[in-house]
């Protein structure tokens, strides 16, 4: 078996055949080369359930609390995607939509599907299920949206009674969501996907 | 330079190939999982150096000049990158500051900083002390940079504003979006290509 550097690219042989807890260093760079993840599939779960949970506080509670003309009000995410909806701002609601409830929801489930089917059912849809992983992998970090816009309205809206925007508790559920589905997306290890396949196309 | 018959293993799925060169635009897929095993790429590493020295200035200028202006019947405030995560952390959300901070402004100086640090010492043609280790931080600073969402923010935080208040772009804004576009075409050279250059 072939090991490749993650981080120099560098082809070495596997010290030992057939041990998936295999560790050894790339003899070029120092990085740390495995046949799998360490744990890669207890990580994924636990990341995948914690951002399950917390996803609940982050659409339930406010994510940014506004006070305008001594009016105090409290928007959800769900809330501030119709708010855009209802002034005529279709096509930003619809990117927001997508970055912060389609996008989370997206990896919870992809991740969740990809952990079980490792174990359950291997050989279902291999080149399906390792697009699904690179879709998730390189969508993820756009939830982070909603964080930034919240950040920048409560630094500039900033006019006392008058107007004014602060971050809500919801907020850092919704961030915690996003880190932790990151975290569980390189937890995951996309070649437990492919143990026990053939080489080439036929899957 | 990369020689004929190098092996690459598929970062995805774990499958050997032999590399044989790649025609300009090309992209060398893995036969089994069809992730992207490499790309041809035009820029040497005096090229990626020029647009990481590029980066670097204009960095300075998307986190300190001012991203938006927002006027509400005569007083006026703006903020920075820097302000904004600021007023975050001493507005009682240190964690959001934190996370913010960290993809926004911290990876972002990582990306450029290591990224001069390996590259001034690779176009004179030898290898600066800890090159292993910069290029398994750059790695770590690529994952973690989102510049281009908090760009996106920050037109999606104007159109909001723009209902409330009068709202106007600064020239942050600008140098984001600049810092955006050179980040992705520093970033498509790829880190293993550094390693290329000290063999």
């Amino acid at each position: 078996m072939l090991l490749g550097c993650e981080s120099c690219g560098l082809v070495s042989p596997a010290v030992a055949v057939d041990d998936p807890t295999l560790v050894q260093e790339c003899p070029r760079c120092g990085h740390v080369l495995v046949a799998t993840k360490p744990h890669a599939l207890q990580r994924t779960w636990a990341f995948v359930v914690a951002a399950a949970v917390l996803y609940i506080p982050a659409n339930a509670l406010p994510v940014m609390v506004t006070t305008q003309a001594l009016q105090r009000d409290e928007h959800t995410l769900l809330g501030g995607i119709h708010e855009l909806w209802l002034d005529g701002s279709w096509g930003l609601s619809i990117i927001v939509f997508i970055a912060s409830i389609a996008v989370p929801v997206l990896k919870i489930a992809v991740l969740g599907l990809l952990a079980w089917t490792v174990r359950h059912k291997p050989h279902w849809r291999r080149l399906e299920r390792a697009r699904l992983y690179r879709l998730v992998e390189t969508v993820g970090h756009w939830s982070m949206l909603d964080v930034y816009v919240v950040v920048l309205l409560a630094a500039t809206v900033r006019f006392g009674a008058l107007a004014s925007a602060s971050p809500g508790p919801g907020l850092i559920s919704f961030a915690a969501v996003v880190v932790l589905t990151m975290l569980a997306t390189w937890s995951f290890d996309p070649r437990l996907i492919w143990r026990d396949a053939a080489d080439g196309r036929a899957v | 330079m990369r020689l004929e018959g190098t092996l690459i293993v598929c970062e995805e799925c774990g499958l050997a190939h032999r590399w044989h060169g790649l025609g300009h635009g090309a992209v060398a897929r893995c036969t089994r999982c069809d992730a992207v095993l490499d790309r041809s790429h035009r820029l040497s590493i005096d090229g990626i150096l020029a647009l990481t020295v590029a980066a670097a200035a204009i960095y300075l200028v998307a986190i300190n000049a001012p991203l938006l202006t927002l006027t509400l019947r005569g007083p006026s405030e703006q903020a920075s990158l820097i302000d904004a995560i600021r007023y975050a952390w001493t507005d009682g959300e240190p964690i959001i500051a934190v996370v913010a901070g960290i993809t926004a402004l911290v990876a972002p100086a990582a990306f450029v900083a290591l990224r001069l640090y390996v590259l001034f010492p690779l176009s004179a043609g030898f290898k600066a002390p800890g090159f292993a280790w910069c290029v398994r931080m750059l790695h770590q600073a690529d994952r973690w940079n989102m510049v281009e969402v908090f760009t996106v923010g920050v037109l999606l935080s104007l159109v909001r504003l723009a209902g409330l208040a009068h709202a106007s772009p600064g020239p942050g804004l600008f140098a984001l979006g600049g810092l955006t576009v050179l980040f992705a075409s520093i970033q498509s050279a790829g880190l293993k290509r550094l390693w290329w250059q000290v063999e």
